[in-house]
């Protein structure tokens, strides 16, 4: 990725903001220009709650290229509190641990891949939440 | 919205490698190989050839290089015919087989080659892995360490439990596979294998295992597309086409709302049924896209040749089989015919012109009339069904 663009989406994955639509109040995660429900441009920042539960997930133990490293490794899709589903790696939990309803969290987490110059990226991952 | 009065559209000459890996041929080779045997087959040469449409998914990436269709068209010696390539992963065959129809159809261009290519065998298979991830969108999904591999494991899961079925139910699918490719000349992998195997082959994503897995190859094929009126006159077997359609849906699975909707093949199905004027059971054979053992699966029901959750049965009571009542991949679909993947859509047009032609040999269906061929990307974010139908 590049450095521009990696620092583009720094506010998705750093702070997990996507945006609503102002007409119909479609939230989208990633953001969108255009809401694909009502044709609306007028999209709004919004910020999605960093909690929610794990809907389905799935060990990789093939990873591309720059993330071979991190396996087996957790893919999931999380249902946060407002409803809104994203696709996220889970983490701070051994892959038998992991469970179908689990509550967890939004964490920053490092990026195996690293940028010109040694750049190193972060993003969001989603951990067990911490009773 | 079409009001012009189009032409009957016919593909009139097929040409093909075998699927394989290919270490002495270039995509170049390949893609002039197959064209001209298509060419030559129906009494055709590269002159008559008034346009090209290239169908590939990752040249760009894999060998770098892009603009294929130019550099594909001068190789050719045609610099100043019509050439352009369709790039949408696993949907870029079949589209490019919509394109040169509807040319040909609107009188825009008289005699089409149509010629799918990928080479795949020469990356390594972090390179393909990340090559075909790259059909998604770069911005969201690179970041998460998501492969195509784990988006086929949660739709499987899901599937798994919508329907009560279990992993051994929905991986007789490459099993099926397997068996039509043991008779197929073209096929990568032309045996067959055992549950057992598929069951013992390692996971790539939980519960998606090496066996139940397109693998990268190497491949080209092509068709010719012309005028019905002038596939006659050359005298030549041909087939019609009888349908067209492409939909699209959204990438993201997650966004989708039920990862096992695949809205844009139940809509893409339903109007290449009324384009056709035909029903799922005047269907006599389908060529679906299975890149994984579960898609083939869901696409079996989305075409309407079972009830949601029936697929298995249908595979269970050896209903898709070559002489059962539906027959599916009958060369072996992706996982066996093998799987380049800009090309399938192109194969699975070649296939359908075998089965109708009566040129399939040992994989004839018997009595075929209409056939359908499926083409997707990302799970469906763009599928297009295809329609043909014997002539003459
Ligand atoms: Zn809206």
């Amino acid at each position: 990725m590049a450095t521009s663009a990696y620092w583009r989406t720094r506010f998705q994955r750093y702070r997990l903001i996507g945006n609503r639509c102002k007409e119909c109040g479609k939230v989208f995660f990633p953001p969108r220009f255009v809401c694909p429900a009502c044709g609306s441009v007028k999209l709004e920042e919004y910020k999605l709650p960093e909690r929610g539960k794990l809907v389905e997930y799935t060990v990789v133990y093939t990873a591309p290229k720059g993330y071979e490293v991190m396996t087996p490794y957790v893919i999931g899709i999380v249902e946060l509190e407002d409803g809104v589903r994203v696709l996220a790696q889970i983490t701070d939990v051994d892959v038998e641990d992991v469970k179908e309803g689990m509550e967890v969290e939004a964490s920053i987490r490092r990026l195996p891949e690293q940028l010109e110059g040694g750049m190193i990226c972060y993003t969001y991952k989603f951990r067990p939440v911490i009773k | 919205m079409t009001c012009i009065a189009m032409r009957e559209v016919a593909v009139v000459a097929v040409g093909y490698t075998r699927v394989s890996e290919h270490w002495d041929k270039s995509i170049k080779g390949l893609f002039i190989e197959a064209s001209l045997k298509a060419l030559s087959s129906a009494g055709l040469s590269l002159k008559d050839v008034d346009g090209i449409y290239v169908a590939n998914a990752f040249a760009g990436y894999l060998q770098r290089q892009t603009n294929l269709a130019s550099i594909i068209a001068e190789a050719l010696g045609l610099t100043d015919t019509f050439a352009v390539s369709i790039d949408a992963g696993g949907a870029s065959g079949g589209l490019a087989v919509h394109e040169a129809y509807r040319d040909v159809a609107h009188g825009i261009r008289d005699v089409v080659l149509v010629c799918g290519v990928e080479k795949m065998s020469e990356a390594t298979s972090s390179d393909v892995l990340t090559a075909q991830a790259s059909v998604e969108d770069q911005e969201y999904f690179r970041y998460t360490g998501a492969t195509l591999h784990s988006l086929a494991a949660l739709i499987y899961k899901t599937y798994m439990k919508r329907y009560g079925v279990k992993q051994e139910d929905v991986a007789l699918m490459s099993i099926l596979d397997h068996e039509h490719a043991s008779t197929c000349q073209h096929a990568q992998y032309p045996f067959k294998i055992t549950l057992d195997s598929i069951m013992k082959s390692p996971v790539l994503s939980d519960p998606v295992r090496v066996l139940e897995v397109v693998s990268p190859s190497d491949g080209a094929a092509a068709v010719v597309l012309c005028p019905h009126e002038k596939a006659k006159e050359l005298g030549a077997p041909h087939v019609k086409i009888a349908a067209s359609q492409l939909v699209r849906d959204s990438f993201n699975i997650v966004e989708r709302g039920d990862v096992l909707a695949m809205e844009a093949l139940v809509k893409a199905a339903s109007r290449a049924y009324k384009e056709a004027g035909v029903t799922p059971s005047d269907i006599d054979f389908a060529e679906v896209y299975d890149d994984y053992s579960v898609m083939g699966v869901i696409a079996m029901e989305k075409l309407g040749f079972c009830r949601e959750g029936e697929g298995v049965k249908v595979l269970k009571e050896g209903e898709a089989k070559l002489d059962g009542r539906i027959p599916i991949n009958t060369f072996g679909g992706l996982k066996a015919r093998g799987a380049p993947i800009g090309a399938v859509g192109v194969y699975q047009a070649v296939e359908a012109y075998l089965q109708l032609t009566g040129e399939a040999g040992a994989n004839q269906v018997k009595d075929a009339e209409v056939g359908l061929t499926h083409g997707s990307c990302c799970f469906n974010s763009i599928a297009v069904v295809n329609i043909f139908r014997r002539c003459c």
